[in-house]
């Protein structure tokens, strides 16, 4: 677990975008909040099975990006698709692509008024029509694999911060999506708790879950990335393979971005 | 209170009219105003105007205007001639429904954000979302300020005998104190013995699933 | 701006009076046909009230100036209606002439104090007889028996009288709330819902007209202000169920004037005036019958 294992599709020079089945295509994707404009003309695809780590400094719309993807945000030019099919406007074929891709946040958001068990049975039992049992039973496998098994008939509220993420983790992945987005998901997290959310992240990256995790977790990026895309002012600044980009990163941009993290 | 004992039926009589009236509005009002509510925090800008439209207008209407739009103007308009208890009853829940509505509106609003969003992001469509993530957990904070605006309407539901509505409570205390002649002070204490009852049996069921919410969780 | 907002005031008034003055029209047309007779120079005995009157010519009587068939105000602003054109026979006994007469507006709540005050002599303003009112003032009369009577649309032919009313419970009669006649109309209902009250009369014409009610009940004297105004779309059905007699006020205590004017009362009526006055008045208005002249109450 150390570094990332191949998988059947990606392989050891799977890390470039061109060589994977394309899961996530964006191009030319615009966004403004008012005047500001947050994403300038992006252009992104995502391999299937590749592990993603978007970085950069704090504003530079990378959060946004991520949250663009299963249309949490709306764009205001370019195009988004996922497996091939475009995102469609508000309703229930949003709905059902949604279901597709899982999504992880900052704060966790679990439901709080659900068990932890029914947080992660809610989508598969409502959206799927998983059988109740059938979402039970795989439920709990879930959360054993994540590490809260023993939690599973304990609301949100009674858990660590750390524990909430697992099982919002759990929670995404009930839904066999094809492709997970992490939206921070360490930063809300004492410090103590973050490894054992990373722990579980790697795990999945092992196993050859498509992920796009935006983070401040160099770490992370370095051990279970397949590419790092670099983001400044709404703009991809630089991508590569983690190796190549945190030791000879390219432009000005990012060298100050990383000179400024590893001092600290 | 002699002259109320004597016709303890014309308000015993008055008072199930007056309950049928509370009962029928309370499930009405509840039931629009939980769709009006659901229009004013869905993703569709024409019905989040339709919402806000309704409760603009509905709400800066006095209570009166509303039953006498309903008694006569509807009637005249539209032809409809239903009884005055439909008329009446249907202005009640028109009216009320606008309140309805704000204090649940305002629940909605206090559920964190993310909440909704994750239900999106799992693929719940508008409805799922609303009924199985928001509305339980707004049910809490909505609970006290709904309660309060139905135990308003309860108190309201007295004007729905101005508009020809007869056999209610309110006009049990006119016919006595005007056609049969009785004194207007024991009159007036018995019809508002009758609304007591309502009000305070709602008081305390308010407090009893107030307590049981609390409880759970 | 204040003489402005007077002259405008001023303009709705007049407006008023002019829609109420179609209606005297109609109710009122034929009052050159019924002229009293105007006694010449008649004789009372010294000290009467009759003897005052004739000496000074003229004198002051109290109508309502809203009652259609009854005492309406016209366009020249001197009322017309039934209690008016009996007023006028009753005065021209006493040798006063129509144009002598000094009309004041008779509103219920105030017909005790303008006797009780000597601002009228006489007060002739469907003025019901009762004994609460006899503590006050003195009743000639009755004149008039009114009562409780059904109003519904000309073409209604369903309800003819109160008792159909309990074979046809859905049809729905209406009155105001707590009042005599809202009583009265009970023991007619097939159920308690068959009556729907509101505040003022005007309110259950309008639930008629939108055929929400079909039936309206009270006295028939207010039916007929409705049916006089409503250009034939209502009638009174039915024969009148409760009785309210009218009497004619005077002062409290004057037995001799109570007692000339129960005379001129029969006088109108043997010699045909009470009838003609009754049908070029209130008798003009459809499901209205003839009255008798009731018999007197004792002067006291």
């Amino acid at each position: 677990m150390l570094r990332r294992v191949t998988t059947p599709e990606g392989g050891a020079t799977g890390r470039t975008p061109t060589s994977r089945e394309p899961l996530v295509v964006m191009s030319g994707v615009d966004k403004h909040f008012g005047d500001l404009h947050v994403l300038k003309g992006v252009d992104l695809v995502v391999g299937r099975g590749e592990v993603l780590v978007v970085i950069g400094p704090s504003g530079s719309g990378k959060s946004t990006l991520c949250r663009t993807i299963n249309r949490l945000e709306s764009i205001d030019g370019g195009s988004i698709t996922i497996d091939g099919a475009e995102l469609p406007a508000e309703g229930k074929e949003l709905a059902r692509l949604r279901s597709d891709v899982g999504m992880v946040f900052q704060s966790f958001n679990l439901f709080a008024h659900k068990t932890v068990l029914e947080n992660v049975t809610l989508g598969p039992t409502k959206v799927r029509g998983v059988k109740k049992a059938d979402a039970d039973r795989r439920g709990r496998e879930l959360l054993e694999r994540v590490g809260v098994g023993h939690q599973a008939d304990k609301y949100p509220a009674q858990l660590s911060g750390g524990q909430q993420q697992r099982v919002a983790i759990a929670r995404a992945l009930a839904m066999e999506p094809k492709v997970i987005l992490f939206d921070e998901p360490t930063s809300a997290l004492d410090p103590e708790m973050i490894s054992e959310v990373l722990d579980v992240m790697t795990d999945l990256a092992t196993s050859g879950m498509t992920m796009v995790v935006v983070t401040h977790e160099m770490g992370f990026a370095r051990k279970a990335a397949d590419r790092v895309v670099f983001m400044a002012d709404g703009e991809l600044v630089e991508q590569a393979d983690p190796e190549t980009f945190f030791t000879a990163p390219r432009s000005p941009r990012a060298q100050d971005f990383l000179s400024k993290i590893f001092t600290h | 209170m002699e002259p109320v004992l004597d016709n303890l039926d014309l308000y015993v009589s008055g008072f199930w009219r007056s309950l049928e009236i509370v009962l029928w509005a309370a499930a009405g009002s509840l039931a629009l105003g939980i769709l009006l509510a659901a229009f004013r925090v869905s993703p569709v800008p024409v019905l989040q105007r339709l919402g806000a439209l309704y409760v603009a207008t509905i709400r800066n209407t006095p209570l009166t205007i509303v039953l006498f739009f309903f008694a006569f103007g509807v009637p005249a308009a539209f032809g409809v001639t239903w009884d005055f208890f439909a008329l009446g009853t249907v202005g009640l829940v028109v009216y009320t429904a606008a309140f309805v509505c704000e204090s649940v509106r305002s629940g909605v609003n206090a559920v964190d954000a993310g909440q909704a969003e994750a239900a999106r992001a799992l693929g719940l469509t508008f409805r799922q979302n609303l009924s199985l993530v928001v509305l339980p957990q707004a049910l809490r904070t909505v609970v006290p300020p709904t309660g309060s605006v139905i135990i308003a309407m309860i108190k309201n539901s007295a004007v729905v005998g101005a508009i020809g509505v007869s056999g209610d409570l309110f006009s049990a205390y006119r016919r006595m104190a005007s056609a049969l002649g009785y004194e207007r002070l024991p009159s007036i204490a018995g019809t508002a013995v009758g609304f007591l009852v309502m009000t305070l049996t709602a008081g305390a069921i308010l407090m009893v699933v107030e307590r049981r919410m609390a409880v759970s969780r | 701006m204040r003489t402005r907002s007077l002259t405008l005031a001023a303009g709705l008034a007049t407006g008023a009076l002019v829609l109420a003055g179609c209606g005297g029209d109609d109710s009122g047309s034929g009052g050159s046909e019924t002229e009293p007779t105007v006694a010449e120079a008649p004789e009372f005995a010294e000290g009467t009230t009759m003897a005052e009157i004739a000496e000074a010519g003229s004198m002051t009587i109290g109508t309502k100036f809203d009652q259609p068939g009854f005492g309406l105000q016209g366009l020249d602003e001197t009322p017309d209606g039934f209690d008016v054109r009996i007023a006028e026979y009753i005065a021209g006994q006493m040798g006063i002439a129509p144009e002598d007469i000094t009309w004041t507006e008779a509103p219920s709540a105030q017909r005790e104090e303008l006797l009780e005050n000597g601002d009228v002599e006489m007060v002739v303003a469907t003025y019901t007889i009762n004994d609460e009112r006899r503590e006050r003032i003195t009743f000639a009369g009755p004149y008039y028996v009114a009562g409780q009577q059904i109003l519904v649309a000309s073409d209604n032919d369903v309800i003819a009288g109160p008792e159909d009313l309990a074979d046809n419970p859905d049809q729905v009669v209406c009155s105001v709330t707590g009042s005599t006649p809202a009583e009265n109309i009970r023991e007619y209902l097939a159920s308690p819902g068959q009556l729907v009250e509101f505040g003022i009369y005007d309110d259950c014409i309008s639930a008629l007209d939108n055929g929400q009610v079909q039936a309206v009940t009270t006295d028939n004297v207010i039916l007929t202000g409705f049916v006089a105004g409503s250009e034939g779309a209502y009638k009174l059905v039915g024969e009148q169920f409760t009785e309210e007699p009218y009497g004619i006020g005077i002062e409290k205590g004057d037995v001799e004037f109570c007692e000339f004017v129960n005379e001129a009362l029969q006088e109108a009526a043997d010699s045909g005036y009470y009838e003609e006055a009754w049908t070029a008045t209130a008798g003009q208005f459809e499901g209205t019958e003839v009255p008798d002249l009731p018999e007197p109450d004792e002067c006291v």
